[in-house]
């Protein structure tokens, strides 16, 4: 049997890394996608007070500290069964909603949106963001620029400090906003709205009316027909703060709604020999393997999730793009996983209007953004839609409020048997009777990219690239063919 | 020269916490040198760049694992010398490198230092994948040194 390894070969051994079997035919029988693990966070929080973990746990990850912070903060509100005022639960979303701005912009700009723009056969040397500023316009660039500057100062408005917020405590926020800060709040959000339409507008033109670029986002490679998982409102559209968890089926026929507090009776992880990270699934359907179809419990969480999950967006112009996405993907629910890149470019515009819509709510400005809380703590779980996934804490204390347990289902966790089911599909296409594709890396890159994952959070330390390695082996393991990329 | 010293890393992943160490010992050292700023973030790529955004010369203290040289080695480069194996590409799955993203910033005409007045004083660590507060025995015993190294850096 032959082996194929694509390992981030400077990080550490055995971890992070793609191995590809294939059969005696020279097929592909088989993929494992180990991703990296930080380890002993339970063991870590133990014994600490639970209010420190939203500054604990805004520290799991380099990239999304943010929606951690806010899945933290509500969990702890449960475990102090405190009921957050209205104010505090605008200001953490207004706040959250600024993030989601920024995370979408960069994810699209920086690291989707070269696929797209420069197109999938240019040059890894072209294909990144300095291409994409090139070949749209330094106009962009600066709008990009602009676009997180204005997240981060949201964020440390409200947040007490930028990318790290601080300010979220049991029962609400340490402090509130001033009229003058709700006016610039206001200012930077109308503009994120117009920033959102001509981002939109520019993936219609260069995208959408591309042929080569929609086949791509509608061809099979990257399909697979799961259950979506999203967050929704009382009138089951989209929210990143708060609601019920809702599971659409394959078919798009709501298969669950559930409070964050009951998720270990829809959720199981399932163990494989050969990873330490678990896979999440349906746990009243099953773990059927790494297939897709109703039988299988398998579900994924990202923006085209939320999408399928929900019945449209809360907000008129993002619920125009809804209907425009559905309508040109033929169809609720979408599977195909390229289309993740558009449903994120929706959900930024979304988020530009709720930006707006809490930033010129009366009540934002009230000095009631704190309730004490009197209850003894117990335990509590909270749920946000991180941008890469439905986020859910949930800590156990004692009567003293001391840490006693931690379970966090993160966004990446969730995909991970999706995004293993696509590296699977890419090996199939591009691996044929023992002849390897060149297009290999780039296409697994690209499954990575929509999925977004989280690599075990690597901000690290140096050199802190992702290279790849893939490594042919012969039935005896010998190697007999290379392919590398951000290799040494 | 304008002069900002970050520490960079995560506090409470083992001795990747490193950075902050020795920034916070800078912080005591140079509290009476007005011209020298310190921060400690967890930043890299494009948030990184914008932190930089203003500044002649930035000295950035992390922990390096090169798995080549003995833990707790402290090494001084520049991010020119650093070769940016990403090819000017995504680096990680979210972000890209420091150096793409100077460039990137560049392109906007934001004011940043240049590759070569980017320094970097970076320890050799193993343990990184393992939530800690505490930093491991031959990381700690480098201490000094690494403070030494980003003293001798910023004297007149």
């Amino acid at each position: 049997m032959q082996r194929i390894t694509i390992d981030p070969i400077t990080r550490l051994e055995g971890h992070g890394k793609i191995e590809i079997f294939l059969n005696e035919e020279g097929n592909v029988a088989n993929t494992y996608f180990q991703i990296p693990e930080l380890r002993g966070f339970e063991r870590f929080c133990v014994g600490r007070p639970v209010e420190e973990m939203p500054l604990l746990t805004n520290r799991i990850c380099g990239v999304c500290p943010e929606a951690h912070h806010m899945a933290a903060a509500k969990a702890v509100d449960a475990v102090y069964h405190v009921e957050v005022p209205p104010t505090g639960k605008k200001l953490r979303e207004l706040l959250y909603s600024a993030f989601y701005c920024t995370d979408h912009t960069t994810h699209f700009y920086a690291l989707g949106g070269p696929d797209f723009i420069m197109g999938p056969d240019a040059p890894v040397a072209e294909r990144n963001i300095l291409g994409v500023i090139h070949k749209v316009g330094l106009e962009v660039g600066g709008k990009v620029i602009q676009m997180r500057k204005f997240g981060h100062t949201v964020v440390e408005i409200i947040g007490g400090r930028k990318i790290h917020p601080c300010t979220s405590i049991p029962g609400g926020l340490t402090k509130g906003i001033t009229e003058e800060q709700r006016k610039e709040i206001e200012t930077m959000g109308r503009w994120a709205i117009e920033f959102a339409q001509f981002s939109l507008k520019a993936f219609n033109d260069i995208v959408l009316s591309n042929k080569a670029y929609l086949d791509l986002i509608v061809g099979d490679i990257y399909t697979h027909k799961t259950y979506y998982m999203g967050m929704v409102d009382e009138n089951n559209k989209v929210n990143f703060y708060d609601g019920k968890v809702r599971v659409v089926g394959p078919d798009g026929k709501e298969y669950v709604k559930y409070e964050p507090k009951d998720y270990a009776e829809h959720i199981a992880e399932h163990v494989e020999p050969w990873t330490y990270l678990k896979f999440p699934y349906l746990k009243n359907v099953g773990w059927k393997g790494f297939v897709d179809g109703p039988d299988s419990g398998v579900y994924m969480a990202t923006p085209l999730s939320r999408l399928n999950a929900a019945d449209g967006m809360a907000t008129p112009l993002a619920q125009a793009e809804y209907e425009k996405f559905f309508s040109a993907l033929g169809g609720k629910p979408v599977h195909q996983r390229l289309a993740i890149h558009w449903a994120r470019l929706i959900e930024l515009l979304y988020a530009a209007e709720r930006w707006v819509e809490l930033a010129t709510d009366p009540e934002i400005t009230s000095p009631d953004f704190h309730a004490i809380p009197t209850a003894t703590p117990t335990e509590g779980v909270g749920i946000v839609e991180a941008p890469r996934g439905t986020l859910t804490h949930h800590y156990w204390t004692d009567e003293r409020g001391v840490v006693t347990k931690v379970n966090l289902v993160v966004g990446t966790t969730n995909n991970y048997a999706p995004i293993t089911m696509s590296i699977k599909k890419a090996a199939d296409s591009l691996i044929k009777k023992g002849n390897v594709n060149e297009g290999l890396l780039n296409m697994v890159e690209m499954a990575f990219r929509a999925y977004d994952p989280c690599f075990g959070c690597a901000t690290h330390s140096l050199p802190g690239q992702m290279p790849l390695e893939v490594t042919i082996l012969d039935p005896d393991g010998n190697p007999i063919n290379v392919l590398k990329q951000y290799c040494e | 020269m304008k002069t900002l010293i970050i520490g960079l890393g995560n506090p409470i992943l083992g001795d990747d916490g490193v950075g902050w160490r020795v920034v916070e010992e800078i912080a005591r050292k140079t509290a009476n040198q007005p011209e020298v700023e310190v921060d400690c973030v967890s930043l890299g790529g494009l948030s990184l760049m914008e932190r930089l955004t203003g500044y002649e010369r930035v000295i950035l203290v992390d922990s390096i694992f090169t798995g080549k040289k003995p833990l707790g080695t402290v090494s001084r480069f520049s991010l020119k010398d650093v070769p940016d194996l990403t090819a000017g590409h995504s680096a990680s799955a979210h972000d890209t490198s420091l150096r793409n993203a100077l460039n990137v910033g560049r392109s906007m005409n934001i004011s940043l230092p240049r590759d070569e007045d980017v320094l970097i004083v970076a320890i050799e660590t193993e343990i990184i994948y393992d939530f800690s507060e505490t930093l491991s025995t031959s990381i700690e015993a480098a201490l000094p040194q690494a403070v030494m190294a980003v003293l001798q850096l910023i004297q007149p």
